[in-house]
């Protein structure tokens, strides 16, 4: 089901061909709207499968489920501004051999509604997609209370859950499909901004597998989502100072590839994480509770430091939290010295 | 309108005696929330004996009646029931507050048959019933979901969030079931945060609602079999009852939500729970 090529039929060009086309041939930079690829795979999904079913929270339009609704009126739940009872109701909908995906923005999906996720869909192993909306800096304008930095930390810690970071359209696209063919619950991070388009035709997203998106032999860098394009800038930064890195994208935070971690540092000696989340139980802690069991390194981690998030345009919170290439590459430089 | 018989309301009085007998026995092994299993026991009986449509031999059997017991901790009546239906064999109960056991005192479905959705957190259940009565709209399947509330567990927001989504979808095979014995772990539910008057909360989200004897069979029968109400509308029973109904010393006493019994205290239950088995018998004739 994970088909890459329905998401590259969908962005055909006036030419016929396909953007990845373009891109490989034009060597030209192709931005994907998450949300935009979201509803599309949904779509798509629930084409495919009818017991496909989307739940909003007052959150249809934002969350990019309008086409499903379009498409599928009746498989379509809208639950208003109550997200302990919307969980609740996926879990219910699950009983009966549904397969709900059900998105909000992202600290009403999760803290909100924790209680529900944990004893109503994980305890219970339900299959119930949860789509956490805008993570990151994503809406940092809006301020504190809608820019999460603590998801993955407080998610994590729940028994059953998968949960999905990715990083580009191919990504977002395939983990939709790979989160309906999980039986347990499933977690699916959701950037608000454009991503850059990393992988090209014939990468098959697999739950559970990281993967080396360039090699290096002095430093390891673990990162995800929105953070993986920055760091492979900061990793060509670095390369002309010669510093060579190998980066790794983790868009399964759990369960997490320990054995694609463990063999590349056991390769640098040297691990850094970098993530648009708080450093306290995200990607690098649960980079840091492989290391510090199996082969204790030397490790770094950038990401925000138990602070809740400053106001502001995100090209600038982002440059205030050091996470630009630069900033991300300094870091690194220095840690290596 | 259909009623029992009164050899049907003895026979049905006589189960739900046992049933509180069997509470009892558990309850020499461990603690309990006597109070609210004793108060729902008779509506429970009912709604296993003569209203929903299921079979203990095939629990999951797609086209069944759900009964969800959002105030999970009442779940000492639910097992004994259970186990009388024949959804397990009895000596389960006597496991009761054992290492690993399958009666825990919070329902789980995974140990259990017959147990629906695993509850103890109080607000859960009826977000759960809503989304399965709505999946049987969406499956355009006929079955019904009985959900049954504590009158404390009214304090939590989500409860309302789900009145107010069925009361908006106007979802009419769902069935709320309140245990109103107007009391809670601290005090009477009116002191420690007052829900009254809860019969017109529900009206007002949407609701239709029918106030009875929550231990008067001909008006648990009665009402639960014309249920929904109203079509296109979702129902509400709210059942007035007696905390520790059946266990004289103990009916109407908030101190005995959750019981910590002496065993040779048990003994003694047992008699006192005969003896108003005998007087509801007496009543009935």
């Amino acid at each position: 089901m994970n088909n890459l090529n329905n998401l590259n039929n969908l962005n055909k060009t006036a030419a016929g061909k396909t953007k990845s086309e373009e891109f490989s041939s034009k060597n030209e930079v192709i931005y994907d709207d998450p949300r935009k690829v979201f509803s599309e795979a949904l779509v798509e999904l629930g084409s495919k499968n009818s017991n496909v079913i989307y739940i909003s929270c007052d959150s249809s339009l934002g969350a990019s489920g309008g086409e499903f609704n379009k498409k599928f009126p009746d498989r379509h739940f809208e639950f208003g501004i109550a997200e302990q009872n919307a969980m609740g109701e996926a879990a219910g909908f699950a009983t009966c051999g549904k397969i709900p995906f059900i998105a909000a923005y992202m600290p009403f999906v999760t803290f909100r509604c924790f209680e529900q996720i944990r004893d109503d869909i994980c305890k219970t192993n339900l299959n119930v997609n949860i789509m956490g909306n805008n993570c990151g800096f994503s809406v940092s304008a809006l301020g504190p209370t809608h820019t999460v930095l603590e998801d993955m930390a407080v998610i994590r810690s729940l028994p059953n859950i998968t949960i999905f970071s990715p990083c580009d359209g191919p990504e977002y696209y395939q983990a939709v499909f790979s989160a309906a063919e999980i039986e347990g619950p499933v977690f699916i991070r959701i950037h608000r901004l454009k991503a850059k388009r990393i992988h090209s035709n014939g990468y098959k997203f697999i739950c559970g597998k990281g993967e080396i998106l360039k090699n290096g032999s002095d430093i390891t860098v673990v990162t995800c989502s929105s953070m993986v394009a920055p760091t492979l800038e900061a990793a060509e930064i670095l390369q002309r100072k010669g510093i060579s890195i190998e980066v790794l994208n983790i868009s399964t935070i759990k369960p997490i590839d320990k054995e694609l971690i463990l063999n590349s540092s056991a390769k640098t000696k040297k691990v850094v994480s970098v993530e648009e989340h708080s450093v306290i139980g995200g990607l690098g802690s649960a980079v840091a509770d492989i290391l510090i069991k199996e082969n204790p390194v030397k490790m770094k981690m950038i990401g925000i430091n138990d602070q809740f998030a400053v106001v502001g345009e995100y090209k600038d919170v982002i440059d205030y939290y050091g996470l630009t290439p630069q900033k991300i590459a300094d870091a690194i430089d220095d840690f290596c010295r | 309108m259909k009623k029992l018989k009164k050899d049907e309301v003895e026979l049905l009085l006589k189960k739900a005696y046992k049933c509180r007998q069997n509470i009892l026995r558990m309850m020499k092994n461990a603690e309990g929330h006597i109070g609210g299993a004793f108060s729902s026991l008779d509506i429970i009986t009912v709604l296993y004996n003569k209203i929903l449509k299921h079979n203990p031999s095939e629990p999951k059997w797609p086209d069944r009646d759900r009964f969800i017991l959002s105030a999970g901790h009442k779940c000492l009546a639910l097992y004994t029931v259970l186990a009388d239906q024949g959804y397990f064999d009895e000596s389960i109960l006597w496991t009761y507050g054992q290492f690993k056991t399958r009666v825990a005192m919070h329902p789980e479905e995974k140990l259990l048959p017959g147990v629906e959705f695993p509850t103890g957190s109080l607000g859960h259940g009826l977000p759960v019933g809503h989304g399965i009565a709505l999946c049987a709209k969406l499956d355009k399947k006929n079955y019904k979901v009985f959900v049954m509330l504590g009158d404390g567990e009214c304090q939590e927001g989500s409860i309302w969030e789900a009145a107010m989504s069925a009361g908006h979808y106007g979802t009419d095979n769902l069935i709320v079931i309140l245990d109103r014995n107007g009391l809670q772990v601290n005090g009477p539910t009116e002191k420690i945060m007052n829900i009254s008057p809860v019969e017109d909360k529900f009206k007002a989200f949407g609701w239709e609602v029918r106030t009875i004897d929550g231990h008067d069979y001909n008006q648990i029968y009665e009402t639960l079999i014309s249920t929904p109400f109203k079509k296109g509308k979702p129902s509400c029973i709210i059942a007035k009852t007696t905390k520790c109904k059946g266990l004289t010393f103990a009916e109407g006493e908030f101190q005995y939500h959750h019981w910590h019994c002496e065993p040779d205290k048990i003994d003694e239950s047992l008699e006192i729970v005969k003896e108003s088995l005998k007087k509801e018998l007496e009543r009935i004739k």
